[in-house]
Formats: C-alpha cells, sequence, structure tokens
C-alpha cells in the first residue's frame, strides 16, 4: 500500500479574484464616455452656480449621479448576463466555489469601477469649488448618499442581468433608470410647488436639484435627515438585490440550467439571502414612511423629517462678518466674500446721496436667509440682500462674482437701497412705494447716474417681472411721477438735502403728494 | 487486404430540375422571405419588437400620467425612451455567427440594410401609435428625428463595440442632450434640444442615420466582443 498525495484545492483568494475581474470589467470601455458627460454637464454646471458649497454639491446627487446610476446599472446588468451570454453556466456549475461568491466578485469588480468614476468626479467637484468658495468646507452626506445610489444600482442590475440574461436587458435596465431619475426630478419639482404644505415622498430621490435658496447651509446648517431617509432607502434596495442575487440559483430547477441550491452555498446562504430580501423590504418601507413626514421649515427652508431630525441644526451657524473700511461700511457672510468689494461699490454712491439726513444708517450688512430689511429710520443698519427679496434692484448672488456683477446687477443695489431710504414700513409691508417716493427716489437715483427701476412688489430671484399694481401706483401715471422726479432733481444739492431734511420723515409716513414735491 | 468489399454509399437521388419560367419568381420571393426571416430571428428580430412594443406602453404610460414636467423639460422623459428604442435597434446588430457569417454571406449588406430600415420604422410607428390620443411634446417629427439619429449613433458605435454593447454611447448622447435641452442650447448637432422644425437639426440626425446605417450595412457591428478581450 502506498500513500498517494491528494492535492488539496487551492485557497479561494478573493482579492486576486477580484483583482482580475477588475482588470477584464467592461466598464473600462464607458470611462471616456463618462469623463465627457461629466465635463459637459456637471462640470459646466458647477462653474455657473454661486459659490457655496452646498450649491456645488448640488450638482453631484442632481447631475453626476444620474448617469452614473444610469451607465452603472446597465454595465452590471451586461456583466450580470456574462454567465449566460457565454453559455458557461453548466461548466461554472462543476466548479468548487459557490456561484455567489463567484457572482459576488464580479458585482463588486463592476461597483468598484462605478464607485471609484464617482468619487473621481466628485473630487474634481470639490477640487473646482475649493477654489471659488471662501468659507465652509465640503458636505459629505452628498457624497455617501452617491456611493450608496451607485452600489445599489449596479446590484439591481447585476441582479436583473443575472435573472434575465438576455442581450436587451443591459439596455432596458439602463434605459428604466433612466426613466426613473427623471420621473423622481419631476416629483421633486411637484413636491417643491407645493412646498410648507407638508411631507413628500420625493424627498426619497436622490437628485433634488439646486437649493432653492442661495443661502442654504450657510446661515443654517443643512440638516442630515433626508440623506439619512436616502441611504435607508436605497440600502434597502441594495439588500434585496443582494439577496434576490444569492437566492437566485436556489429558484432554479437543479440540473436544467443554473446552479443547485448546494453550490450557491447551502441552506444557511438561501435563509441569510431570505432574511436579507425581508431586511430589506422593510429598511425601504421604514424610508418610505419616514419621508412621508418630512417638512420643509419656514426658518431654514431645508427639508426635515421629525424622526430623524437634530435640534441642534436649527441654530443658526456662528460667523464673523467680514467689512470694508470704506466711507459707508459694508458688511457681508464670509461665504460671499467674493460679492462684497461690488456690493460695497455699489452702495457708496448711494449712501453718500444721503449721509446726514434723518434716518439714514451707519453700515449694511446682509439680511440673514430671506429676511426682509428693517424700515428706513428705525434702524441703523441696511439689510441688504442677496436673495432679491426685499430688494426692488433684485440682484442676488446667482453665480459666480465674475459672472452675475455687472452694471445692472450694481444698480440694483442702488435702487434699493434708496427706494428703502425713502419708503417706511407701508412699502416695506406690501413692497410698492407711493408717487412721492418713488419720485424722490429715482430723482436720487438719477444724481449717481443709476436708472429708475420697473417697479414691482418684491419677488424672489428668477421669478418673472409683476408689473405694478397697488393703490399707490394706480394713483399716479408713470409721466407723473417722472415730471415730479425731474423737478426734484433739479434742484440744488443744498435745497434737496434741506428740503429731504426736513420731509424724509413725512416722505416714509406716505404723508407727502406728488405736488408737494419741490 | 483489398477494398474490394467496400460498398459505396447510395447515391441520393438528384432532385428534377425545375421548369423553366412560372414557379422560379415565386421559390426566389419565398427563399427571400425565409432568408430575411432567419437573418431577422438570429438578431433577436422578435424579440426587438416586444421590446420596442414595451418602450411605445411606457411612453403612453408616462404621458397618460402626466409624469414629464412642463415646458422644454416635457421632452426629457420622452427622449430617454425614444433613446430606448433606438438601443434596442442597436442590440440587434449583434450577429451570434461571427465572422463565419461573413465570409459566406453574399446578401448580408441587404439583409443588415433591410432589418435596421424595418426596425427603425417600426421603432417610430410603434412609438408614435403609442401616443395616439395623448400629447407629446413637439409630436411625431421630433419623435422620428430623435429616433433615427439616436438609431445612427446605436450603429456607428456597434462598428467598435459590438452590438451588445451599442447601447452605451446613444445613452451617453441622451444624457448630454438632457442638459442641452436644459440649457436650451441651439446647435444643430444638439437636436434632441431643437424644435421639430430646425432643418439643421433635421440634416445632423439624418446624416448621423444615413452614415451609421451605411457604415454598418457594408461592414457590420464588430464581431469580436469588447469585453472578449
Amino acid at each position: 500500500m502506498t500513500a498517494v498525495a491528494v492535492a488539496r484545492p487551492a485557497r479561494f483568494r478573493p482579492a486576486r479574484a477580484l483583482r482580475l475581474e477588475i482588470k477584464h470589467s467592461p466598464v473600462a470601455w464607458t470611462l471616456p464616455v463618462l469623463a465627457v458627460i461629466f465635463y459637459l454637464d456637471t462640470y459646466r454646471t458647477a462653474t455657473g452656480l454661486p459659490p457655496t458649497w452646498a450649491y456645488h454639491a448640488s450638482v453631484i446627487t442632481g447631475h453626476m449621479l444620474t448617469y452614473i446610476c444610469v451607465f452603472g446599472a446597465g454595465l452590471a446588468a451586461w456583466a450580470g448576463t456574462r454567465e449566460g451570454r457565454r453559455k458557461t453556466g453548466d461548466l461554472l456549475a462543476t466548479t468548487a466555489r459557490a456561484a455567489w461568491t463567484r457572482k459576488a466578485t464580479v458585482l463588486a469588480a463592476t461597483a468598484f469601477w462605478m464607485v471609484l468614476a464617482f468619487l473621481a468626479e466628485t473630487a474634481v467637484i470639490y477640487v473646482q469649488t475649493a477654489g471659488q468658495t471662501t468659507w465652509g468646507g465640503p458636505p459629505l452626506w452628498p457624497v455617501a448618499v452617491g456611493v450608496v445610489c451607485t452600489i445599489t444600482a449596479c446590484a439591481i442590475g447585476f441582479t436583473a442581468g443575472t435573472l434575465f440574461p438576455g442581450r436587451f436587458t443591459a439596455p432596458i435596465i439602463a434605459v428604466a433608470v433612466f426613466v426613473l431619475e427623471f420621473v423622481g426630478f419631476k416629483a421633486v419639482d411637484d413636491t417643491y410647488d407645493f412646498r410648507f404644505s407638508g411631507g413628500s415622498y420625493a424627498v426619497l430621490t436622490p437628485g433634488q436639484g439646486l437649493p432653492h435658496l442661495v443661502e442654504a447651509g450657510v446661515f443654517y446648517r443643512i440638516p442630515p435627515d433626508v440623506s439619512i431617509a436616502q441611504l435607508i432607502f436605497m440600502g434597502g434596495l441594495l439588500l434585496v438585490a443582494a439577496g434576490l442575487l444569492a437566492l437566485s440559483p436556489a429558484a432554479r430547477v437543479p440540473g436544467v440550467r443554473g446552479l443547485s441550491l448546494a453550490a450557491a452555498g447551502g441552506r444557511a446562504l438561501a435563509v441569510l439571502a431570505a432574511a436579507a430580501v425581508a431586511g430589506g423590504v422593510a429598511a425601504s418601507a421604514t424610508a418610505y414612511s419616514l419621508a412621508g413626514t418630512a417638512q420643509q421649515s419656514s426658518l431654514t427652508g431645508n427639508w426635515e423629517i421629525p424622526a430623524l431630525h437634530d435640534a441642534a441644526s436649527d441654530r443658526p451657524v456662528p460667523y464673523t462678518p467680514v467689512c470694508t473700511s470704506a466711507a459707508f461700511p459694508v458688511c457681508i457672510h464670509p461665504a460671499f466674500d467674493g460679492y462684497l468689494d461690488a456690493v460695497s461699490a455699489a452702495l457708496q454712491p448711494a449712501a453718500a446721496e444721503v449721509a446726514g439726513l434723518p434716518g439714514t444708517p451707519v453700515r449694511a450688512e446682509l439680511a440673514v436667509d430671506d429676511a426682509l430689511p428693517a424700515a428706513a429710520g428705525t434702524t441703523s443698519v441696511y439689510g441688504y440682500s442677496g436673495t432679491g427679496a426685499g430688494s426692488i434692484g433684485g440682484s442676488w448672488f446667482g453665480g459666480p462674482p465674475g459672472e452675475v456683477i455687472n452694471a445692472i446687477w450694481t444698480q440694483g443695489y442702488q435702487q434699493s437701497f434708496l427706494f428703502w431710504f425713502v419708503s417706511g414700513p407701508a412699502q416695506n409691508a406690501s413692497g410698492n412705494p407711493d408717487p412721492a417716493q418713488q419720485a424722490v427716489a429715482d430723482a436720487l437715483l438719477a444724481k449717481i447716474g443709476a436708472p429708475a427701476p420697473d417697479l414691482a412688489p418684491p419677488q424672489k430671484a428668477g421669478g418673472p417681472p409683476v408689473s405694478q399694481s397697488g393703490p399707490a401706483g394706480a394713483q399716479a401715471s408713470a409721466a407723473q411721477i417722472a415730471a415730479a422726479a425731474s423737478r426734484f432733481g433739479s434742484l440744488s444739492p443744498a435745497a434737496r438735502r434741506a428740503w429731504l431734511t426736513t420731509h424724509v420723515a413725512a416722505l416714509r409716513s406716505g404723508a407727502i403728494t406728488l405736488a408737494q414735491i419741490p | 487486404m483489398t477494398a474490394a468489399g467496400v460498398e459505396t454509399p447510395p447515391v441520393p437521388p438528384v432532385p428534377p430540375a425545375p421548369a423553366a419560367g412560372a414557379a422560379r419568381p415565386g421559390r426566389l420571393a419565398a427563399s427571400a422571405a425565409r432568408l430575411a426571416w432567419l437573418h431577422l430571428r438570429s438578431r433577436r428580430g422578435p424579440a426587438a419588437i416586444a421590446a420596442l412594443t414595451a418602450c411605445a406602453v411606457a411612453l403612453r404610460a408616462v404621458l397618460h400620467w402626466q409624469l414629464t414636467s412642463g415646458g422644454a423639460a416635457a421632452q426629457q422623459i420622452p427622449m430617454i425612451i425614444e433613446a430606448g428604442a433606438a438601443v434596442v435597434i442597436a442590440v440587434t446588430t449583434h450577429s451570434p455567427f461571427g465572422e463565419a457569417e461573413r465570409t459566406t454571406g453574399r446578401w448580408l449588406p441587404f439583409l443588415r440594410l433591410g432589418a435596421v430600415l424595418a426596425l427603425t420604422g417600426a421603432a417610430i410607428g410603434l412609438l408614435q401609435l403609442g401616443v395616439t390620443g395623448v400629447s407629446l411634446n413637439d409630436g411625431v417629427l421630433t419623435l422620428a428625428r430623435n429616433v433615427i439619429g439616436l438609431t445612427g449613433i446605436g450603429l456607428l458605435t456597434s462598428l467598435v463595440t459590438g452590438g451588445l454593447l451599442a447601447w452605451i454611447l446613444p445613452l451617453g448622447y441622451v444624457g448630454f442632450a438632457e442638459y442641452a435641452l436644459a440649457e436650451a442650447w441651439r446647435n444643430p448637432w444638439t437636436w434632441p434640444a431643437r424644435p421639430p422644425t430646425d432643418r439643421g437639426a433635421w440634416i445632423c440626425a439624418g446624416a448621423v442615420f444615413a452614415v451609421g446605417v451605411l457604415a454598418f450595412a457594408l461592414r457590420g457591428a464588430r464581431a469580436r466582443l469588447a469585453d472578449d478581450a
């Protein structure tokens, strides 16, 4: 009797298998396409946004994630169809390794490439943002959502490809994900149309679009409520996809096609996979119900989910304003430091025109959030707006300083300041100066070389212009106002200043008529 | 050892020569039809028709339940579904026979040409049928232009990647076209973002389709799969 050396099966080395799959993954073919779309869509969009981290981070989930998920799902489905496409199912069924290890390796390789592409593009966006912003840091929640969403899309596509290994599976999955994402965008738009009216399930859509306030994440932190709900929801879908993938060999008839339950890893794996499916469904359902309770805060403008909300995030973020040392100091939040010189340059001539008059403010500050400035004569600080709220000119921080600052933008701040100065609490409430206030403001604007504004009630930036309406505007024609403005403007500076010193309080209270203007 | 005992196999009877004249055109037509049908089946033509029908149903559902945004954005989801129809056509270019078919198939260019034209026509017809009775933004002209242009991109892609991965570039182009639509680009080569009467957009889409169809008909999709390397 002789001893026969029995070769022990080689130990499974997942790292080597993963490296081989990564090397042969078809995703590499799509990287040039992803890079081109990234530049044309995401990068160009980000360069035209206001220089805040929240705004720039919104393109990660709103633009970039869209096509990353589309291609991730499609390519994962393509990878999932490989055994069916090459008809190697029976051959691989005879191997010693369980089917789920083989499939998981292929899925991991596909997800690796897609997550790598996502992180690389995110890094480019954040590096570009770091060069533009002056305050704050990169938000990490959108990155976490993006990574989980990418892996989930890959898992769903791979599972579909494994279960339905046909030539149409990959493109159909990719198109289906594409359509679902845009349906989600539509749901988000619909939700914002009815904001403040209650919760919405559309917050589960990763791409929430651009923040509706320029100051998003500046005065108040953006709470992670929605991101957490999205992570729970997509994590649930990921578990379901992974569970179905592990169950798929067991779902087939052994010996006919595919792998047997034993080859798939035995009963323990089947139980584990079933538990994953059940847990995933439960997690997604929980996130869905949480999303239904979401409400948009009237204070911060952010979505909040009560069960996930931390009240600490409602507190204002402390900051030290940045101010100019000009004759009329102008202060701004450091996040908008890039606009400071332009705002100061716009306000200096307007402030000089009314310097020394009763109620003249001693400095200007950026109004916190969406607040209207306090009425002239009641405060020593002029609160200018960066969103156009309360501003007759409607200038706002709607893009990078180099792109939005021009003559019209500058004149908007001058118009806002002088109209605010001659108007009182009533104008602050209604948004409409009376004809006398309008005539005086027009005359002062003419003195500093700014045109009279096309008056409209205060509106959010980007909104359509609204024609003048209201009782004050209806009482006098434009010609009468222009004549009074011309008359007042023809006075000598000393006479004009003397009349304003005496009458500005009455003018603000609405007691002056056009005929009383000298 | 001799071969005296070896019997020769029986010679099969030679079929009688067909009578010249009347029966020949009918047989030719039947053969051509059978050849075209076999070609379509080898490219999963029936499944492609089913997939195109599914696209039409999806388009109908999107419009019926008003899942699209208003304004220019109303074209976003229909554009994706039209791209879905185009990539289905592009994927049918894959041949399961590879080089063997190329060396023996004399009529292959005509079969490819006929198959692609038939499927493109079917796609436009089915999608239009799907939106009958509901309002499709920009109408059938934009639908047809998107389908033929994106199909052209898919056919050109199939020359490089093979038929099975020919969906990548059309979907990538649509991803960019969504951005062009949102930004109201005016270049003719962004034809999905242009109105149906834009002549330059039609020329671009038609040129891409013509080049794609001709190149595909003459050369066929790449036989070796892109991920076989």
